[in-house]
């Protein structure tokens, strides 16, 4: 398994560099960065005279590569720089004159230096137009921006919580021993159409810090009750439904009592004669004129209602003052993540950065076949030649930088003028429960008609969500170079596994919503009522809607605590298990 | 680099495919060069995993794809996991909460839905969601991305086109504190 740092693995120089650095340490640098030009675009080259054109010093050459010696500033071109070096003794760290990268002549090898790397980056700094919150905004300790250590308090948080259950699941063991399947593991009975509904609950109820958050009773009823005069209490609801499903009971439950209260809190209108898959507002939209109602529910919508009458219990009865992505709410503790946008202009650089907390992501699906935008992170890939939807491409496509269209042209403070832009996304901190929203529908304005994409994509069950983050992508931007950015965090990982997959088969306003769920390496497929086994590669060939992801440190130690006894050979004749391992 | 022949062409067409050919090779060696560093810093991807992940999806839709062709139903069960088997329609008996009158589980739903009232609607919140930061100076955003009349579908969705980013969003709900 890979240990890759998310920063860098320092670069092994090679001896003439440190030959170099020996001798002429940052003079070189420092004497270099007054001619190295930056573009808005992030990239850098330099640039020695604005009226002549570089050409090399023997051949007179100017159409190959240049090479600018770092010493005596003489001008080499590809084919004769090692003529330089050997004509002048250790004359041997060039820089590249159209990508301010080092050289090494001798070991014609390009090379890299955390001090050069910083040196360039520098530049860009005081080339960028001033701004607050723009793209370095972290590097300055800049207001808006989240310090890391509040979020490592909140994973500590959670750590703590699932300490508390780990012993809560130590006692009940001895009762649970007789079973052999994972604790937690029952069905949802459908109460007309509500398979959108036990989809997610089904995804809920095996989120591991969710999970434990539950069964340590730290939503506690009694308290619940006293604080607040009325009886509505979706969170209390929730906590019922966790204790029926780790009961021990194994007959499949009723979320009726459930069902009434989020019919009442969120305000959602209950009669249900499909699932479906549309974008829920549309529904809603559409049928808020019309009286005679039926309305499709989509399992996303569903999720974020429930996030969202969680938030509002809890978020009232906690500290309030807080800022949103601080929230201190479970349903933000565990899927509240942070996602920052950049848009810059693309004549000055001037890039406007915010931030805006999210519970979930929305993926639009990529096109198979569609080329990858930067080349330099991807190999030639099977996906090209096979043509298939990657969940690793839509999280690409979710990255790139998007040219807003001319007729969209945003103002710039710094040019004070309608400019070009530029936007990108990435994220700025991971949740520990990652969930991915694949969008399935595609609407057509003239024709006024939703249809849904059936298109397969393919998800991985070990996601590195690295690429993605904002430090990543704004390093990226910049030439990848060695440089602090973005307070890059090293105590948080960006590893997840996945553990619940939430599929809709289907039309766009009709079909079924069901749930698979990764216990202890099994995968249970939980349809309503009805849990079964099945093979992992039923759940790869799936059509996955919603995908549910843990971090990977999460899920280990989720999978320490419900891993039980062996059953033993001799079955007890009181507990009426069938078909029992 | 091998140059196009010189001998049939015109000196302006000769002279225009040496400048493409520069240009090639210029972005070639960029190319190069940013994936060098990438490799040698240690920043690329771990494709090694991500091209075992695509092997295992590419098998897993072979295989079931095979299993279903060759007639094997995978959809009926005859007993779930603990041996238990379940009607199409879920029979458990309990009291509504609201009314107090005896309905059977998969006839709940509706049955609620009457109860409650007609016609209940879905009161217009306002939502944040993972999409609000997208929306914002995409094309064809609304104005404000954070009330529910702002974002119908017609604003929102995409016009159809594959590939096309940013535009069509799914609401959250989550009120502004």
């Amino acid at each position: 398994m890979s240990t890759r740092n998310p920063l860098y693995t320092n670069p092994k120089s090679c001896k003439h560099l440190e030959d170099y650095k020996l001798s002429h340490g940052l003079n070189g640098f420092n004497s270099l960065q007054k001619h190295i030009k930056t573009t808005p675009s992030g990239k850098s080259s330099v640039d020695q005279s604005q009226t002549k054109i570089p050409r090399c010093g023997f051949c007179d050459g100017h159409r190959e590569r240049l090479y600018l010696c770092l010493i005596c500033s003489s001008i080499s071109c590809s084919s004769h720089t090692l003529l330089h070096s050997q004509s002048e003794n250790g004359h041997d760290i060039a820089v590249d004159l159209e990508r301010s990268e080092l050289y090494c002549v001798v070991c014609c090898d390009q090379v890299y230096d955390p001090d050069f790397d910083r040196t360039v980056m520098l530049k860009h700094i005081t080339d960028l137009p001033p701004n607050k919150s723009g793209v370095f905004a972290d590097e300055e300790g800049g207001g808006a921006v989240r310090r890391s250590s509040k979020r490592r308090r909140l994973v500590s948080g959670l750590e703590f919580d699932s300490k508390k259950s780990k012993q809560l699941v130590v006692s009940m063991r001895d009762l649970r021993a007789k079973s052999c399947y994972p604790w937690g593991l029952r069905g949802l009975n459908n109460l007309g159409s509500t398979c959108f509904m036990n989809s997610v609950l089904q995804a809920l109820i095996h989120a591991p810090p969710f999970r434990n958050y539950f069964l340590s009773d730290q939503h506690n009823h009694e308290v619940c009750k006293k604080r607040s005069s009325d009886r509505l209490c979706l969170p209390c609801d929730i906590d019922v439904i966790f204790s029926a499903a780790y009961s021990g009971d194994r007959t499949p439950y009723s979320p009726a009592q459930f069902l009434h209260r989020f019919a009442l809190d969120c305000h959602v209108s209950v009669n249900l004669t499909g699932a479906g898959l549309l974008n829920g507002l549309y529904s809603w939209w559409q049928h808020s004129a019309n009286l005679a109602s039926y309305e499709q529910q989509d399992a996303h919508e569903f999720f974020i209602s429930v996030l969202d009458g969680i938030h509002e219990k809890e978020g009232k009865a906690r500290s309030l003052g807080i800022d949103n992505g601080d929230c201190r709410c479970i349903a933000h503790k565990v899927f509240s993540g942070l996602l920052r946008s950049d848009v810059t202009c693309m004549s000055c650089g001037f890039t406007s950065t915010t931030y805006d907390p999210c519970i979930d992501i929305s993926l639009n699906l990529d096109t198979p076949n569609c080329s990858p935008t930067n080349l330099a992170n991807k190999s030639v890939k099977p996906t090209e030649n096979t043509g298939i939807s990657t969940l690793l491409g839509c999280l690409d496509l979710f990255t790139k930088p998007e040219k807003l269209g001319s007729d969209q042209k945003l103002f710039c403070e710094n040019c004070q003028e309608r400019q070009e832009s530029l936007k990108q996304m990435s994220i700025k901190r991971l949740p520990s429960v990652l969930c991915l929203h694949v969008k399935r529908f595609e609407h057509s304005p003239i024709k006024k008609m939703s249809r849904k994409i059936d298109r397969y994509l393919q998800f991985p069950f070990s996601l590195d969500m690295n690429p993605y983050l904002s430090s990543s992508v704004v390093r990226n931007r910049f030439g990848n170079r060695i440089f602090g950015f973005e307070g890059d965090d090293l105590d948080t990982s960006a590893e997840y596994e996945i553990f619940a997959v939430v599929t809709h088969s289907g039309m766009l306003d009709s079909g079924h919503y069901l749930t698979y769920l990764r216990l202890r390496n099994q995968w249970y497929k939980c349809d309503d009522a009805w849990i079964n086994e099945v093979d992992e590669r039923v759940v790869r060939a799936s059509q996955c809607y919603m995908l549910f992801y843990v971090q990977k440190t999460l899920y280990y130690k989720v999978n320490e605590d419900l891993s039980c006894q062996p059953i033993s050979s001799r079955k007890d004749p009181f507990v009426p298990f069938a078909g029992c391992c | 680099m091998s140059l196009p022949n010189d001998d049939n062409m015109s000196p302006h067409a000769q002279l225009s495919s040496h400048f493409f050919a520069d240009l090639l090779d210029s972005v070639i060696a960029d190319v190069a060069s940013e994936c060098h560093r990438i490799a040698r810093l240690g920043l690329d991807r771990n494709l090694d995993e991500e091209e075992e992940e695509l092997r295992l999806s590419a098998q897993a839709r072979a295989r079931v794809a095979d299993s279903s062709n060759s007639g094997e139903t995978n959809s009926k069960y005859v007993v779930d996991i603990f041996g238990q088997t379940h009607p199409a329609v879920a029979s458990e008996i309990f009291d509504c909460m609201n009314c107090g009158r005896s309905i059977m589980a998969g006839r709940f739903a509706p049955h609620l839905e009457k109860c409650m009232g007609k016609g209940r609607k879905a009161r217009l919140k306002v939502t944040r969601s993972s999409t609000a930061a997208q929306n914002r100076h995409s094309r064809g955003s609304p104005s404000s991305t954070y009330s529910y009349s702002n974002s119908t579908s017609m604003n929102r969705l995409s016009n159809g086109a594959p590939g096309v980013t940013g535009e069509e969003y799914s609401n959250g709900s989550f009120e502004d504190l």
